[in-house]
């Protein structure tokens, strides 16, 4: 692997990485480690509870770990680097409620106007180039996080961090974010990390699926996707290949699931 | 635990045995936390008589107008010790009572009748409109104009001035009462008078309070004005005799005393609220 | 009853009182002539007599100079300590025992301090006025920082924001709902210690026009300096209000979703 590494260091290295909420109370996460190289589109999934959103805010810098570390191409960062932008998961409450679509895109941009056409074209990256003049409580939820999705991408990140970004919208809506999400970050030759409870979604998504324990969460396995792109919602999702990928990520979160202590299971 | 961090002693652990009632967080965890809290909250306070005196030596204010708050705690409590300041507390306390009383019955029943009587509200809306933007204390001259100086006209104007969050608020909380409760009484054939005393009131009587309570507030600065305007006895009299005769440390302790008896006031109808509605919003925020 | 009666007896009814307690009023004011009840008419003038002339500068001008400087100096100081009170949250145990006893006291009581640190002057009546509206103002930016959503706060970390910026772009956008209901607050008790401040201490201003006229029972313009009074309170809070309406605009809408996601 030596070689590999030293020909393209990767984007973001998860180092054993250990965190808990209070100081000497239970861990969250427990000596966790994976990396991810430039252009890698990689899909972080578990059982509901593992602690991925606390997994995504070390990463993003937004928290520090308590022990290992979070290296951005072999850096360390107290604060969220300039290149990378996060989706988060609730779009209703990401956005800024007083400020039009165009203005919430322009947010991050220092300097620019909220009249510049790098907004316009973020926007229309997500076919929203229609409502630019709309309040975020005129859009619909999928709309919403379009506008979320442009916010983070017109800044033009290296690494994009997405938080259960299509939990609360609808099934076909979902699709349709995913074929865009995934359009939008191979043409920019983003590196993106997707953090979901869905397994159909990161294994069509992905280059990489990392598999978490339950609480305390560790890496259980990497799986490496090898599915030619461009996917198709219908061709892809059909092939023995997928199915056979589906079948093994499927398992291993099912059993990380049953190995839940019963208490905790009833406690939310 | 080798280390008993504020964050260990905590959160809502199942085996904690004793719990602070109401929180599920442990007995030892609250006390701490309180002890912590009003440790820092002193130092708040040292922090701000520190900058009086750091002020005071340094002479950016005339020494003579700012004394120290050594001098300034003796001249209290010289004060209240059977001294004059006592004596206008009771005076201010004497006058402001029967004033929030006369508010507080008024008030609740103009309340009552106006949500409960729609017609009469349309008919005296403008009335309540016209007299609503003017503040109270502008009518002193004109209560003085009628009624002459003296404690007739302190507690006219106190009790017109706390009449109104009483009235408005009481009358918002019926208006407020779920129509069930009173298709309830209708079925269990309370009269009209029984329906009022046994469902509308005690609905009501959480907002009555919140109304009363802002009430008391108003009604103290207004007994205060008068005072200090009409030379009538009180803590506002009191307050502007000393001025006047040069006794600055006095004046200080009574302005410090005003603060205490504004604070006690509010203390003790935030206690009547909680009493009446320990599940309000006041209860959770303050 | 139809909704055409519906809409036109309120107003009748609302036309009747109006028109009834002036024509009592009047009748009065003539047949039983008193100190306290001048005619309409003189009340009336003595109105007019404020807008314009000498009485526009002495009178009118002053009171509104020290009523908004003061209202303003206690919006701008509630909303800047309030919204760093609310988001630094260690700064709260530190401050707010000190607060919470300041903020009982009765603003009329340290009108004398006043006088005896800054003398008669409209510094101290903008600070006393500044004094009795700052709390409301304050402890409702307090809480309007301190609900504002985590994720917002993310954001704005993401985007890379300076402390400073994310106070000014996000915290205090945020909370301008919550501010708004504390300075309308504010502007009442501005008001009430404008009237104070100018009956205590102070040569002009209309407290001050008000109580002269009262020692001189001219009635007629005590009750003109009461009207102008009120007639500047409903006009500022008018103006407030519409403020409020087009820059909460956003607000509306948002509780209205809010709300609908949650029934």
């Amino acid at each position: 692997m030596a070689d590999s590494t030293a020909v393209t260091k990767p984007i973001l290295a998860v180092q054993n990485l250990s965190k808990s909420f209070t100081t000497g109370g239970p861990r969250i996460l427990n000596g966790m480690t994976f990396h991810q190289k430039p252009g890698q589109f990689v899909a972080v999934v578990g059982p509901s509870g593992c602690g991925k959103t606390t997994l995504l805010r070390c990463i993003a810098a937004l928290m520090q770990p308590d022990e290992g570390e979070v290296l951005h191409r072999g850096q360390h960062f107290d604060d969220p680097p300039s290149w990378l932008s996060v989706v988060f998961q609730d779009y209703n409450r990401s956005l800024f409620p007083w400020l039009s679509v165009r203005q919430n895109v322009a947010f991050g941009l220092r300097g620019v106007s909220a009249r510049d056409p790098q907004i316009m074209a973020a926007l229309s990256a997500v076919n929203l180039e229609h409502a630019a003049d709309l309040y975020p409580w005129q859009l619909s939820g999928g709309m919403q996080q379009r506008c979320a999705l442009a916010r983070s991408i017109v800044v033009k990140p290296k690494l994009l961090l997405l938080d259960e970004p299509f939990a609360s919208v609808d099934a076909q809506t979902r699709i349709d974010l995913q074929d865009m999400v995934m359009g939008i970050c191979r043409s920019m030759q983003l590196s993106t990390l997707l953090v979901t409870h869905d397994i159909d979604e990161a294994v069509f998504m992905a280059d990489k699926v990392v598999v978490l324990s339950t609480r305390p969460a560790r890496v259980v396995e990497e799986i490496a996707i090898d599915l030619p792109h461009p996917r198709d919602q219908l061709v892809t999702k059909e092939t023995p290949e997928f199915l056979r990928l589906r079948h093994h990520v499927y398992t291993l979160v099912r059993q990380q699931a049953q190995k839940l202590p019963r208490e905790t299971q009833t406690e939310r | 635990m080798q280390s008993p961090g504020l964050a260990t002693l905590d959160p809502l652990k199942p085996d904690a045995a004793r719990r602070w009632p109401g929180t599920g967080r442990s007995i030892q965890f609250v006390v701490m936390t309180r002890a912590v809290n009003s440790a820092k909250g002193a130092a708040g306070a040292a922090v701000v008589v520190a900058m009086w005196e750091t002020v005071r030596g340094l002479g950016l204010v005339d020494p003579r107008d700012l004394p120290s708050t050594f001098a300034i705690v003796r001249a209290v409590a010289d004060g209240l010790r059977g001294g004059e300041l006592a004596s206008a507390v009771a005076m201010t306390v004497g006058s402001w009572a029967p004033g929030l009383l006369l508010a507080a019955v008024a008030g609740a029943a103009g309340g009552v009748a106006l949500a409960l009587l729609p017609r009469l509200e349309i008919a005296i809306r403008p009335l309540l409109e016209f007299l609503r933007p003017i503040p109270s204390v502008a009518l002193i001259p004109v209560a003085l104009l009628v009624l002459g100086v003296g404690l007739q006209m302190q507690l006219f104007m106190i009790a017109f001035a706390s009449i109104w969050p009483v009235l408005f608020s009481t009358k918002t909380g019926v208006e407020g009462v779920d129509p069930r409760f009173m298709e309830t009484g209708r079925v269990l054939h309370l009269r009209p008078g029984a329906r009022i005393l046994r469902i509308v009131l005690p609905a009501a009587l959480p907002a009555f309070a919140t109304g009363l309570r802002t009430a008391s507030a108003i009604a103290l600065v207004v007994a205060i004005t008068v005072e200090m305007l009409t030379g009538q006895g009180g803590i506002g009299s009191y307050i502007e005799n000393v001025r006047l005769n040069g006794l600055v440390t006095e004046m200080w302790a009574a302005i410090f005393v005003t603060g205490v008896l504004g604070y006690l006031v509010n203390a003790v109808f935030m206690a009547i609220e909680r009493a009446l509605m320990p599940w309000g919003p006041e209860y959770r925020d303050r | 009853m139809t909704a055409r009666s519906l809409t036109i007896t309120p107003l009748a009814w609302q036309a009747g009182t109006i028109v009834a307690l002036v024509a009592i009023w009047h009748w009065a004011a003539i047949f039983h002539p008193a100190v306290y009840l001048p005619p309409i008419q003189r009340v009336a003038d003595g109105y007019i007599r404020l807008c314009h002339g000498e009485l526009l500068f002495s009178a009118l001008l002053p009171s509104l100079y020290r009523l908004l400087a003061g209202f303003v100096v206690a919006v701008v100081v509630g909303s800047v300590v309030g919204i760093a009170m609310g988001s630094l949250r260690g700064l709260d145990p530190w401050v707010r025992p000190t607060l919470e006893y300041l903020r009982f006291i009765p603003a009329v009581a340290i009108l004398p301090a006043a006088l005896l640190l800054l003398g008669p002057t409209d510094q101290m009546r903008i600070f006393v006025i500044a004094f009795g509206s700052v709390f409301p103002v304050l402890l409702a930016a307090t809480d309007g920082a301190r609900r504002v959503d985590p994720t917002l706060i993310d954001v704005a970390r993401v985007s890379g924001l300076s402390t400073i910026e994310r106070l000014w772009r996000v915290v205090l956008p945020a909370a301008l709902p919550s501010v708004f209901s504390g300075v309308r607050v504010a502007l009442s008790i501005a008001l009430v210690m404008m009237v104070i401040s100018e009956l205590i201490a102070a040569d002009d201003g209309l407290g001050f026009y008000i109580l002269r006229n009262q020692r001189l029972f001219q009635t007629a313009n005590v009750y003109a300096g009461v009207l102008m009074i009120g007639t500047i309170g409903l006009i500022l809070t008018l103006t407030l209000l519409a403020v409020e309406k087009r820059v909460l605009a956003w607000h509306r809408g948002w509780r209205g979703l809010m709300e609908a996601n949650r029934g």
